[in-house]
């Protein structure tokens, strides 16, 4: 049992909240200390013990200075708009903001906000225990960043870097990264989770897209944050009709990694594609939960997982899809892979379909197994060693994901990253 | 370059092979017939070092090396192929780096130089044209839905690339129609060399209208029983492997036998 006891800081803007939000902070703060954190009594939190995450000697991030940031490398060179976020606070945007394109921190956008923005704030669930950080993150709203791309604009490729320092006081910060696309509006963007070697700080990330009718997101997460780092995201999509998102997720970092992945398929001829490969070693935790909703007729929503667990690391990977009333002709499909590299490793995978809908087709398959020793020998017989023989086999089993990003040099670059990420055995 | 003394192995426990001997030279060629379950693939896969086979009595000098002391990988990076009987799919992995990372990986092993993709592009076109294979075979996933005859035009083209010096073929021609069988024994007679030995395992005569071996021996119960030229080859396919179980084996002519052991 967690007894995290948290002190939700006074606002560390200056300027005045309008009282909506005043309301929507004090909702989040009443509701996180009336459901607590999850427990393993949470489904969804039943393979996740919180335990490991240590909450117990964090406290909440207050007002970092760039000092504490951290050089990072840009891997992909080719990015337009660049923002970096230190502990969920925005420090900098750079590049050439195209028309019908705004970026704006936060805090600045809450200051004036406008109605779309406070509709959406306020149309995030946060109740019960299961979504107590959501709730912590709301009671907390300062940080994070307003995405909004105009009707029939496209914005290219934004890149959101976020890093924490190494302090000597873990702590947990909260951010919210907002983003409204106009019908026909195109983004892609590019979140790249990696801290400073040593943090040992806890990300809270809520995201929340809204994709209007024809609008399109492709959202590439590049997450390698240290092993002694946790993170805990929440995406939640919602999609208008022939609205397309695509989601590339490389979780190859991170001490305790939690990721509720969520859209709403409201409009029909909507799409999503959820793409992830996650690898795992030492006493590691990657936990992604994705939900899909389809609650409009002719939606396709699709699901390519793989996952490799080695040492005594683990992975858990829920996939639930609910088919509603009126949601005909519906396509959903799933497909999760895993390898387990040694004995003590774990990998929990469990899919779930509901379905209240006609003329549907849905197919899904988990599976959990072990590297093909043929194929590692065949590899030996050619003369790579064993070791370059199994990185190989990896590499290349993650690489059915990376390989579906549509950029080549992206996909390369990932597919670099995946092999200097392979899990020791 | 190859010597087998008095090899047994056991494979689940079950011994397959039981005295085998065999040498082999620099530039010759031999044939190994047998009928199924002789124990023709376990001579192969005892060779490469494939887990599973133990080896219970016996030694194998390759080179003047202890061939059973290596690693599978360092048997390859001295020379050591085996063109397998069913080559392995490996989704995801493109046969063109697959093939540079393997040959790299010998290179190394030599002190060589690393080929770079343009270098090694260089290196495999004309090997891609004896094998009548096209570039579109380099860009897919090693064996990754290849048929039969591409599987096996593979290994024959990934031996071509990392030229070996003892290469053992297990099966090749199984599954081949008569046109993949005449490509791959071209590109088989292409890399015959004096200083590169071969080892056709093989269960019927076909491939050997085509590839014209030294010596062919043949393999029972865990042992060769029997020896001698390509002659000896055609008498295979003339009466089959039951006289084997007879006891013996019909008398040869005078310039055919050469040497003939009872099983």
């Amino acid at each position: 049992m967690n007894s995290l006891s948290v002190q939700i800081p006074a606002t560390d803007s200056a300027g005045q909240q309008p009282a909506w939000l005043r309301e929507l902070k004090h909702d989040g703060a009443e509701q996180f200390r009336a459901s607590g954190l999850p427990t393993r009594k949470d489904e969804a939190w039943k393979y996740t013990p919180l335990g490991a995450l240590r909450l117990d000697d964090v406290r909440m991030a207050a007002g970092e200075s760039a000092a504490g940031r951290t050089a990072m490398a840009d891997p992909f060179a080719a990015a337009g708009l660049r923002v970096d976020l230190l502990s969920g606070r925005v420090l900098e945007i750079n590049g050439e903001m195209p028309a019908g394109v705004s970026v704006v921190p936060l805090h600045e956008a809450l200051a004036g906000a406008s109605a779309d923005l406070r509709s959406l704030l306020e149309s995030l669930p946060a109740s019960g225990s299961a979504h107590a950080f959501t709730a912590l993150n709301t009671a907390t709203l300062e940080r994070g960043v307003l995405i909004r791309v105009g009707a029939g604009g496209d914005a290219g490729r934004i890149l959101l870097n976020y890093s924490s320092a190494a302090a000597e006081t873990p702590s947990l910060f909260n951010t919210r990264i907002c983003i409204l696309l106009g019908a026909g509006a195109g983004l892609e963007l590019v979140e790249q989770y990696q801290s400073a070697k040593g943090s040992d700080d806890t990300g809270n990330v809520v995201m929340q897209a809204v994709l209007d009718e024809g609008a399109c997101l492709s959202h590439v997460r590049l997450q390698q944050e240290p092993g002694s780092a946790g993170l805990i995201t929440r995406t939640e999509i919602s999609q208008g009709a022939d609205s397309e998102y695509s989601y590339y997720g490389f979780d190859l970092g991170g001490g305790f990694v939690r990721h509720d992945l969520h859209s709403t398929l409201a409009g029909a001829g909507a799409s999503a594609h959820f793409n992830g490969a996650y690898l795992v070693d030492g006493n590691r935790l990657v936990d992604n939960h994705v939900k899909v909703d389809h609650a409009a007729p002719g939606c396709v929503s699709e699901q390519v997982f793989r996952g490799v667990a080695g040492g005594g690391g683990k992975a858990v990977f829920n996939t639930a899809v609910c088919v509603h009333p009126g949601a005909d002709g519906t396509e959903a499909l799933q497909s999760n892979a895993n390898i387990l590299l040694s004995a003590r490793a774990e990998i929990d995978a469990k899919p779930e379909f509901e379905i209240y809908a006609d003329e549907v087709v849905a197919s899904h398959g988990a599976t959990v197994g072990q590297l093909d020793e043929q194929a590692v020998f065949y590899l030996r017989s050619r003369g790579l060693n064993e070791d370059e023989a199994r990185q190989l086999l990896i590499t290349a089993f993650c690489r059915s994901v990376s390989d579906r990003l549509t950029d080549p040099a992206m996909a390369e670059a990932i597919s670099a990253r995946l092999l200097e990420a392979q899990p020791r055995q | 370059m190859l010597t087998i003394r008095n090899l047994h192995a056991r494979v689940d426990g079950k011994e397959i092979l039981k005295g085998l001997d065999l040498e082999v030279k620099g530039g010759e060629v031999h044939a190994i017939m047998g009928p199924n379950g002789a124990g023709k693939s376990t001579l192969g896969n005892v060779l490469a070092g494939r887990e599973g086979y133990e080896v219970t009595q016996g030694e194998v000098i390759f080179k003047g090396r202890n061939l059973l002391e290596m690693e599978p990988e360092e048997r390859a990076c001295e020379g050591v192929f085996l063109a397998f009987q069913y080559p392995v799919e490996i989704p995801g992995v493109n046969n063109t780096y697959f093939l540079r990372a393997a040959l790299n990986a010998q290179r190394k092993y030599r002190g060589e130089d690393i080929l770079d993709s343009a270098g090694f592009l260089r290196l495999v076109r004309d090997k891609l044209k004896i094998l009548q294979i096209g570039d579109e075979l380099l860009r897919r996933a090693v064996n990754e839905g290849f048929s039969g005859g591409e599987k096996k035009r593979n290994e024959i083209f990934q031996m071509a690339v990392l030229e070996p010096q003892l290469a053992i073929l297990d099966e090749t021609d199984s599954g081949l129609d008569i046109d993949a069988l005449k490509t791959v024994a071209s590109g088989v007679n292409s890399l015959r060399s004096p200083d590169r030995a071969m080892i056709l395992v093989t269960h019927y005569q076909r491939l050997l209208d085509y590839i014209v071996p030294d010596k062919v021996h043949v393999l029972a119960n865990g042992r060769l029983v029997a020896t001698g030229g390509a002659e000896l080859a055609l008498k295979l396919e003339d009466q089959g492997y039951a006289w084997l179980d007879d006891g013996g084996i019909a008398p040869l002519g005078a310039d055919q036998q050469e040497q003939v052991a009872s099983p």
